[in-house]
C-alpha cells in the first residue's frame, strides 16, 4: 500500500501481523488469532486452536462407559451438566434404557439452571470485553447461588459427574426445590435490572449493533447453532423442534434476533437472545417444579454396560449451541469411538469471514458475542 | 426417512450406489460410494424434499482394514437428520486414504475436514487450506488411529519424562486398597503404572486375606 505524507514523499506500508492471544483476556481462553491489520482494520484473521487439546476422544476409547462422564464435564467446564446430558442420552439410546419420570424432571431443572449460569457468565464476561467491569460482579453473585445448589446436590462446584446412565446420581430434596423456586423469582427481577444496566446502555449498544453480522444463510453454511443461529432470525431450538427428555411437556418460547438495535444477526441480537433465554429457562424451571412428583431416580441399568453393536448420533441443546455425540459401540464394555460435535468449534470457523474488514475493537466484540469455550473447541 | 433418502440418491446420483447399513441397534446410516461423495452432498443439499443445508460434523472411525468417514447432515427447515457413511479402504496401517473435499458444498466442512485429517489421517482433495488443526504442524501420526503410538520425542523434548510423573497419582488406588479391610470393594477404572513395592505389598495382603478366609 502507498501513502503520501505532508512533504509529498511516498511511504510504503505493509500489513502488520498481530497475534491476538493465546494469553489474552479477550479471547476467553487459549485462542490465538493471527490478525493481519491494515492500521486499525482487520484484513485477515486466522484462528489457531489446539492449545487446550487434551485427547478427550482418545481417552474415552480406553475407559468404560460410565467413566466417560467426567471427561464430558471437562470439555465445556462452564456448562458441564448440559454436556453430560448429551453423552448419557447417547448411551441410553443405544441401551434402550427407560429413565424414570422424576429423574427426567430433575435433569430438566438442573440443565436449565446450568443454562442460566452459563448465560450469566457470558453476560458478565462480555461486558468486561467491552470495558464495563461491574456487571461481571453482579452476574457472579447470582451464578454463585446456582453453584451453591449444584454443590449441595452433586458435591462439586464446576465438574459434577451428576447425570448418570439411567438417571441422576442424587435426589433433590424438597428444600432444594423450594430454594430453586425462590431463586427463580430473584433471578427474574435481577435479570431485568442487569439487562437495563448493560443492554440498554448507549455505549454498549453502539459497540455491538451493526457489528459482526451473521445472516441466516451464513449461519446455515457454517453450521452455526444456538444463540448465533437464533440471533440471525432462524427459529430453531432442539428442545422445541426435536424434543428430547420431557421438554414437550413445557410451554416456552424460542427467542430470535429481530434487529431492534441495528441489523438482524448482529452482536446485540445474540446478546439479547441469551438474555431472553434466561427468562425462558426460568419459565421452564417453574413448570418443572410444579410437575415434579416423588419416585425413583435411577432406571434399570446393567452393572457392566455393554451396548449392542451399532452407532448413534444424539443432539442436545447446550447453552452455547447444539452438542452432538457420535457414539460407536462394538459390543464391548468400552466405546469404540466417541466423536463430539462441538458448537464452539464450528463457531470459531466463522471468525475469518466475520473478522474481515472489521476494526480490531469490533473483532473483540464479535469473538465475545459468539461465546466460545476453548475447552470445548479443542476437547 | 432413510429409505426415502436411499431411493432419492439412487435416482439422482446413480454412481452413488446408496444402501442402508444393517445394524443391531441405534441409527441407520446411508452408505454411499466414496467417489461420488461430492455429488451426493450437492444433491442432498439442493433437493427440495430434504434440504440438508447444514453439515453438523464429520466423524472418522478407524478400523483395521478401512476408515469410515461419517457426514452428519441436518436440515433445520425440514427438520431431518441423516448419517452419510463412506468407506475408505486402507492398504496398510500407514496409508492415508483420499476423498474429495466437500468445502464447496458447506463452508463448515473446512475446519471439520482439517480435524478429520489431523485425528484420523484422511486426505481431503481440493481443500482450500489443508493442514493440521489441533496438533502442531510438525506432529507425527494421527492420534485417533487405533494403532497410534505416542512419539517418544517431540522437538528434542522427551514426552512424559520420568521425573515429571507423579507416582503418588498412580499409587492412589493401591494405597487405598492397602489401607482398607476389604480391598476387593475398592474398584475404579484407574489403572496406572503401580510401583513394584506397592504391587508386591498388595499381593502379599491379598494372599494373606485369602489364606485367612480359607482357614
Amino acid at each position: 500500500m502507498e501513502f503520501v505524507n505532508e512533504s509529498q514523499e511516498k511511504i510504503k506500508s505493509d500489513l502488520l501481523t498481530v497475534n491476538m492471544g493465546p494469553q489474552h483476556p479477550a479471547t476467553h481462553g487459549v485462542l490465538r488469532v493471527e490478525i493481519k491489520t491494515d492500521s486499525e482494520i482487520v484484513s485477515e484473521a486466522i484462528p489457531h486452536i489446539g492449545y487446550l487439546h487434551r485427547c478427550m476422544e482418545k481417552h474415552s476409547e480406553s475407559i468404560d462407559y460410565r467413566g466417560v462422564i467426567p471427561f464430558c464435564d471437562r470439555m465445556d467446564y462452564l456448562a458441564a451438566m448440559s454436556m453430560e446430558w448429551g453423552y448419557v442420552q447417547a448411551v441410553e439410546k443405544l441401551l434402550e434404557t427407560e429413565v424414570p419420570e422424576r429423574a427426567e424432571y430433575i435433569r430438566v431443572i438442573i440443565a436449565e439452571l446450568q443454562r442460566i449460569a452459563s448465560h450469566l457468565l457470558f453476560y458478565g464476561v462480555y461486558a468486561i470485553d467491552l470495558g464495563a467491569f461491574s456487571p461481571f460482579l453482579y452476574a457472579f453473585q447470582d451464578r454463585e447461588k446456582i453453584l451453591r445448589i449444584f454443590e449441595e446436590v452433586s458435591g462439586a462446584r464446576l465438574l459434577y459427574n451428576y447425570f448418570w446412565i439411567g438417571g441422576v446420581w442424587n435426589d433433590l430434596t424438597d428444600d432444594h426445590l423450594r430454594r430453586i423456586g425462590s431463586f427463580c423469582d430473584e433471578m427474574e427481577e435481577n435479570m431485568k435490572k442487569y439487562h437495563n444496566l448493560v443492554g440498554m446502555n448507549k455505549i454498549f449498544r453502539d459497540r455491538t449493533s451493526h457489528v459482526g453480522v451473521v445472516n441466516e444463510k451464513m449461519a446455515y453454511e457454517y453450521g452455526a447453532t444456538g444463540a448465533v443461529l437464533r440471533g440471525s432470525g432462524a427459529k430453531w431450538d432442539l428442545r422445541k423442534n426435536r424434543t428430547y427428555g420431557i421438554y414437550d411437556k413445557f410451554d416456552f418460547d424460542v427467542p430470535v434476533g429481530t434487529g431492534e438495535m441495528g441489523t438482524q444477526g448482529d452482536c446485540w441480537d445474540r446478546y439479547y437472545v441469551r438474555v431472553r433465554e434466561v427468562f425462558e429457562s426460568i419459565k421452564i424451571i417453574r413448570q418443572a417444579l410444579e410437575g415434579i412428583e416423588a419416585g425413583p431416580i435411577m432406571g434399570k441399568v446393567p452393572k457392566i454396560i455393554k451396548p449392542p453393536k451399532g452407532e448413534v448420533y444424539v443432539r442436545t441443546e447446550c447453552p452455547r449451541g447444539e452438542l452432538g455425540y457420535h457414539l460407536v459401540s462394538d459390543g464391548t464394555a468400552k466405546p469404540y469411538r466417541l466423536k463430539v460435535k462441538s458448537s464452539c468449534f464450528t463457531h470459531v470457523s466463522m471468525l475469518p469471514e466475520l473478522g474481515k474488514g472489521q476494526m480490531i475493537a469490533d473483532f473483540v466484540a464479535t469473538i465475545g458475542s459468539i461465546d466460545i469455550v476453548l475447552g470445548e473447541v479443542d476437547r | 426417512m432413510s429409505n426415502e433418502i436411499v431411493d432419492f440418491l439412487n435416482k439422482e446420483v446413480p454412481t452413488s450406489n446408496a444402501k442402508l447399513l444393517e445394524v443391531e441397534a441405534g441409527d441407520v446410516p446411508v452408505v454411499v460410494e466414496a467417489s461420488s461423495i461430492k455429488d451426493v452432498c450437492f444433491a442432498l443439499r439442493d433437493s427440495s424434499d430434504f434440504k440438508f443445508e447444514v453439515l453438523q460434523v464429520i466423524s472418522g472411525v478407524d478400523y483395521e482394514d478401512r476408515i469410515e468417514v461419517n457426514y452428519m447432515l441436518a436440515s433445520f427447515t425440514k427438520n431431518n437428520e441423516v448419517i452419510v457413511k463412506v468407506n475408505l479402504p486402507k492398504e496398510n496401517k500407514d496409508s492415508i486414504p483420499e476423498i474429495e473435499s466437500v468445502c464447496d458444498v458447506w463452508k463448515s466442512a473446512n475446519f471439520l475436514e482439517r480435524e478429520t485429517y489431523d485425528m484420523n489421517g484422511v486426505k481431503f482433495l481440493n481443500h482450500p487450506d489443508f493442514r493440521r488443526i489441533l496438533c502442531p504442524d510438525d506432529w507425527e501420526g494421527h492420534p485417533l488411529r487405533k494403532d497410534y503410538v505416542v512419539q517418544e520425542k517431540y522437538l528434542d523434548m522427551v514426552v512424559n519424562p520420568e521425573h515429571k510423573i507423579n507416582q503418588g497419582d498412580f499409587d492412589f488406588m493401591t494405597k487405598a486398597k492397602l489401607e482398607s479391610d476389604e480391598p476387593k470393594k475398592i474398584t475404579g477404572s484407574w489403572k496406572g503404572h503401580v510401583s513394584d513395592e506397592m504391587a508386591d505389598a498388595l499381593k502379599r495382603k491379598m494372599d494373606s486375606l485369602a489364606a485367612a478366609k480359607s482357614e
